[in-house]
């Protein structure tokens, strides 16, 4: 049987992307993430150059 | 993942979820559990710079916004005592202690990998000395030094003083704990305790054993303070770090451990100067490297402006050898190519630019879907075809496939998707 | 109006994350004393199942007109509050969010009083606000299925194949007579070592053959009116002009390689550039003894700041290729930093200083000397001049921006950076959008790219634009700017000028030149409203008139 579903591996940045732009084309995406929250290394930067804006 | 099966367009992948031990449609993040619990394990997200409890939500804004058990450390799962203060206080009704890790199965027609990347462990460098001397940190740690939402609250405190901070606070409550007992038995006794100890230390002191006790006590109780004091003398000479060194490719563009550029490094060290110099504006930053590779749009000219606004040198060579002076302060030894000689520079806080190497599972999790890898352990692609792996209908996208910055990856993970609705939703929405 | 305003206010505790730090109780009680406020209610998570059930059931008990809930950020909760309005008969339009997490209890964690009061204020303002807001319906629009991919490099070939593939119409517009942009010019790719002319042809091929694909050569795009979903697009070749309609864009026009006129004694024979050894390599016409290649020629200097990215690895691929062709030549590299990043590129780094390619590093304030027979270099570690035998210079020269960029950003009213390349929408989390909603970017139109990284940008642009093309009806919020006086507007066009999103347009009506607002391209940034001398426009949700309630209530004392 085909499937119409996407597996994305891994919910760090280059992973939310992916699932959002599948999602947004309207694919069904399964998420699968070893920690408990998302967000990856991103999520423990402070901040991002060259903007120096907040990296959450 | 436990399990792939099948082809393009239909693989078959079994996942195991792991137990939560709370009932994520229940758990409303409010923390209560967290507030109450009374076990602190390391705080990995923190870099192991602090500590979280036992029950934890992985970072403040992590979604999905619920808590977690670490099973290994809490009282209840892992080590079989009474706790249950979580499920007390948890007023939605949300723990689970009977939670079991179960089994998903998923049928989907493509995959697309985002495993992305872990740091090098820098200790394996032995003239880096980055487990020997408390001042020498990682990228990682400092970034978390320099969050607001970090150990540190922002603030650029050296691991150095934030380890005495700690040995204070426990010498406080053990010095409360002797003055307590020793106060009792002053007054049980109606006698001064430096009494004893004279008496003690002159031999006089008798046979009893209760007077022996306290006197052993009392003194142990002025070492002590002794020992507070002198402590507590060198906390309030502290000062946060001013004088910041930056040493690049750290296990990077190093034939003992990586070979290959981490791509992203050069750029996150001047970051993380600038913001250093934006907290505190005495702060100075040099940065050791052989090529400072700012590639990116503005990178170029961040980099100058970094040299010119936020007190950042520039220093072409590779770091010889890290040692500490007395004061716990790194000294950095290198070749000058300025001077043609060996020279040494004593700093507060030295940073290494650890290299990006792939993450742990990448090797079982190519084995199970068949992936091939390349000579540096990342999922193998074709310079043509850049988010193909090496099976059909698996994608790769991000620091899984090699180091890059994260605009790159962003573009990468688009990339990617298109490649994955190709196979889904061909020719979908195909009315003109 | 004849209706009563009847106002629900729901206070939300957050577990503890607010009701520990400001007093919540005082904060309901305190609502109930504001002007039109019928019902208030207190609940430990306003967000949750039960939370949501008690706002609907006011709604429907109480008659509530307009609900206000004093909670956290509207980024994260708005639209679930916006949603249990509608599920309860209510426009979700007729709701308000006041922030006393974000605002009060996070940020006067020490201060109790003060961030009870503040929020006092804030859900006064709120509820002043509330009263004077007004149903509105979201903004529905067809898309056009089509998509315009501008330049038929590798970018812009990659980006029109993949949306091809999709099954979207797709109008491929090239410039030249020729698809494959800079990889006609080019002999080898590295690291695949593939033929780069071999590679762009069999692209082109499956372009061509695409039944999708429109291709357009020796095309120019002249005009683009329009917004995502319904551009306009003419372009024109020879004397034929031809009109179409899509409904995204694709900007891949590449970048052009710099002439070196005046730097190191260029001239085209004994001094050349990257670009004209490979033409050498194409046509079989190499040959030196001794060749020295300097890299930034026109590149990190004052006048020319940025670094071009990719001519490191152009130069290392080319000295490679000089060593097979012929072993014996001398090949020196004088280089600044070798920009060699990555995996891929720093392999090709180590092969070319194994195979005997010598790098030598100079400095910008003393650079080399291009002379008869020799080029002269200040060596950092020597700390003496070298003359070093030169019979060909190749000079690496940075890529700048296309010619046609500064004309393609005034018809797409899109942004270019200070070198003249197209600016992406933001610089982490959308290098492949632009801010203009339904334009999108990859390549060197961008910043100078490996022919890798081009191909993953294009494919990554194809997916952003695909988004659109793939809901096929675009719905917008209705908070957008609206003409709510036309006699008041003077056709002055001030706001056309300072719009960002190109959703103002001047049309000749009856009554004279009047502004008009296309509401999907509209953001509801409110410049046109504030800058409007004559009040004629303003925006959903937030008029003068609600925000003027708003400062009133604020400066009113508590009572």
């Amino acid at each position: 049987m085909v499937s119409n579903d996407v597996l994305v591996i891994g919910g760090g940045i280059a992973g939310i992307q992916a699932a959002l732009d599948l999602a947004e084309m309207g694919i069904q995406v399964h998420m699968v993430e070893r920690l408990p929250s998302i967000g990856g290394k991103m999520a423990q930067l402070d901040k991002t150059f060259p903007t120096n804006d907040c990296a959450i | 993942m436990e399990q792939v099966a099948g082809d393009v367009g239909s693989f078959q992948v079994k996942v195991r979820k792991k137990a939560r031990y709370v009932n994520e449609n229940l758990c409303t993040g409010c923390g209560a559990c967290a507030e109450k619990c009374p076990t602190m394990v390391v705080d990995v997200f923190n870099a192991g710079l602090g500590n979280r409890k036992a029950i934890y939500k992985y970072f403040p804004q992590g979604i999905p916004s619920v808590f977690t058990i670490d099973a290994t450390a809490c009282r209840q799962l892992g080590q079989g005592k009474k706790c249950g203060v979580c499920a007390k206080v948890c007023q939605a009704g949300a723990i689970d202690y009977e939670q079991k890790d179960t089994t998903v199965e998923l049928d989907v027609g493509a995959v697309v990998l985002a495993t992305g990347y872990e740091v090098f462990d820098p200790s394996v460098i032995p003239e880096y000395g980055y487990d020997r001397i408390a001042n020498v940190v990682t990228a990682l740690e400092f970034e978390r030094l320099l969050s607001a939402s970090g150990p540190t609250a922002g603030h650029l405190d050296r691991p150095s003083e934030l380890a005495l901070e700690r040995e204070i606070e426990e010498a406080q409550k053990e010095l409360k704990k002797l003055q307590r007992q020793v106060s009792q038995l002053e007054e049980k006794h109606g006698k001064p305790s430096s009494e004893i100890v004279r008496q003690f230390q002159s031999g006089g002191l008798g046979e009893s054993e209760d007077l022996r006790k306290w006197a052993l006590l009392a003194q142990d109780l002025s070492a002590l303070d002794g020992r507070f004091q002198s402590m507590t003398h060198r906390k309030a000479s502290a000062s946060a770090a001013r004088k910041l060194a930056f040493i690049q490719c750290v296990g990077s563009r190093d034939f003992r451990f990586n070979r290959f550029c981490s791509s992203y490094c050069c750029m996150h060290s001047v970051k993380e100067a600038m913001i250093a110099h934006e907290h505190d504006n005495g702060v100075s930053s040099s940065i050791f490297c052989m090529d400072l590779r700012a590639v990116g749009r503005g990178f170029e000219e961040y980099k100058l402006r970094g040299g010119k606004q936020a007190n950042i040198r520039y220093v072409r060579g590779r770091v010889a050898e890290i040692t500490e002076d007395e004061a716990q302060n790194p000294v950095i030894w290198y070749e000058s190519t300025v001077s043609r000689q060996v020279v040494h520079e004593t700093f507060d806080l030295v940073v290494l630019a650890t290299a990006c190497v792939p993450s742990a599972g990448t090797s079982d999790l190519a084995r199970l879907l068949r992936l091939e890898l390349d000579e540096n352990g990342f999922f193998k692609t074709d310079p043509l075809a850049p988010l193909n792996t090496s099976r059909p209908g698996v994608f790769v996208c991000g620091c899984a496939q090699g180091p890059m910055d994260i605009p790159e990856s962003v573009a990468q993970a688009s990339s990617a998707a298109a490649r994955a609705a190709e196979i889904v939703a061909p020719a979908r929405q195909a009315v003109g | 109006m004849a209706e009563k305003i009847r106002i629900g206010v729901f206070v939300c505790d957050c577990g503890s994350n607010i009701a520990g730090y400001v007093d919540v109780k005082e904060l309901a009680e305190y609502s109930r004393t504001l002007p039109n406020v019928v019902y208030v209610k207190e609940n430990l998570y306003t967000c949750s199942e039960s939370g949501i059930n008690e706002i609907k059931a006011a709604i429907r008990q109480q008659n509530l007109n307009r609900v206000v809930v004093a909670s956290c950020t509207p980024r994260t909760h708005e639209p679930l509050f916006r949603g249990t309005c509608e599920e309860a008969g209510l426009n979700p339009y007729l709701f308000e969010m006041v922030n006393i997490r974000d605002q009060c209890s996070w940020v006067h964690m020490q201060e109790r009083e003060e961030g009870t009061n503040k929020a006092k204020d804030l859900i006064r303002m709120g509820v002043a606000k509330a009263a004077l807001l007004e149903p509105q319906e979201s903004i529905k629009s067809e898309m056009d299925p089509n998509a315009l991919v501008m330049g038929g490099g590798i970018s812009g070939m990659t980006a029109a194949l993949a949306l091809a593939n999709r099954g979207y119409q797709v109008f491929l517009v090239e410039k030249q007579a020729q698809l494959g942009g800079l990889l006609l010019k080019l002999d080898k790719l590295a690291p695949s070592g593939a033929d780069a002319a071999a590679f762009a042809a069999s692209q082109a091929e499956l372009v061509q053959k695409h039944p999708k694909i429109r291709l357009m050569t020796s095309t120019e795009v002249r005009e683009i009116s329009g917004y995502i979903g319904h551009f306009k697009v003419t372009a024109a070749s020879g004397g034929n002009r031809d009109q179409f309609g899509v409904g995204v864009i694709i900007v891949a026009t590449g970048a052009q390689v710099l002439k070196p006129h005046g730097l190191f004694g260029y001239n085209g024979k004994r001094v050349i550039t990257q670009l004209e050894l490979e033409d050498l390599f194409r046509k079989d016409a190499f040959s030196a003894g001794n060749v020295v290649m300097i890299q930034c020629a026109g590149a990190r200097i004052e006048e020319r700041k940025y670094c071009s990215r990719i001519c490191c690895m152009v130069a290392l691929k080319n000295a490679i290729q000089i060593k097979e062709r012929s072993p014996g030549t001398g090949v020196r590299i004088l280089y600044r930093d070798i920009q060699a990043y990555g995996t891929e590129n720093e392999e090709i780094y180590r092969r070319a200083r194994e195979m005997g390619v010598i790098f030598i590093n100079y400095d910008v304030s003393n650079p080399p000397k291009v002379e008869e027979e020799k080029v002269t270099v200040a060596h950092q570690l020597l700390g003496r001049e070298l003359d070093l035998p030169a019979d060909l210079v190749v000079l690496s020269t940075p890529l700048v921006a296309g010619e046609d960029n500064e004309a393609i950003s005034k018809l797409l009213r899109v942004s270019l950076d200070e070198n003249k390349f197209f600016l992406e929408g933001h610089v982490k989390l959308k290098p492949l959008d632009f801010a203009t909603d339904g334009v999108y970017l990859c390549g060197n139109a961008h910043y100078p790219a490996t022919v890798r990284e081009a191909i993953s940008q294009a494919l990554g642009a194809a997916s952003r634009a695909s988004i659109p093309l793939a809901k096929g009806v675009m719905t917008v919020e209705p908070i957008v700017s609206t003409l709510v006086d036309e006699d008041a507007c003077r056709g002055c066009g001030l706001c056309v000028a300072l719009c960002p999103y190109g959703a103002l347009e001047i049309v000749r009506t009856e009554k004279g030149r009047k502004v008009r607002v296309i509401p999907v391209a509209c953001k509801g940034c409110g410049v046109c409203a504030a800058t409007c001398y004559q009040h004629a426009l303003s925006i959903n949700s937030y008029t003068d008139e609600q925000i003027g309630e708003q400062i009133s209530a604020c400066l009113e004392a508590q009572g």
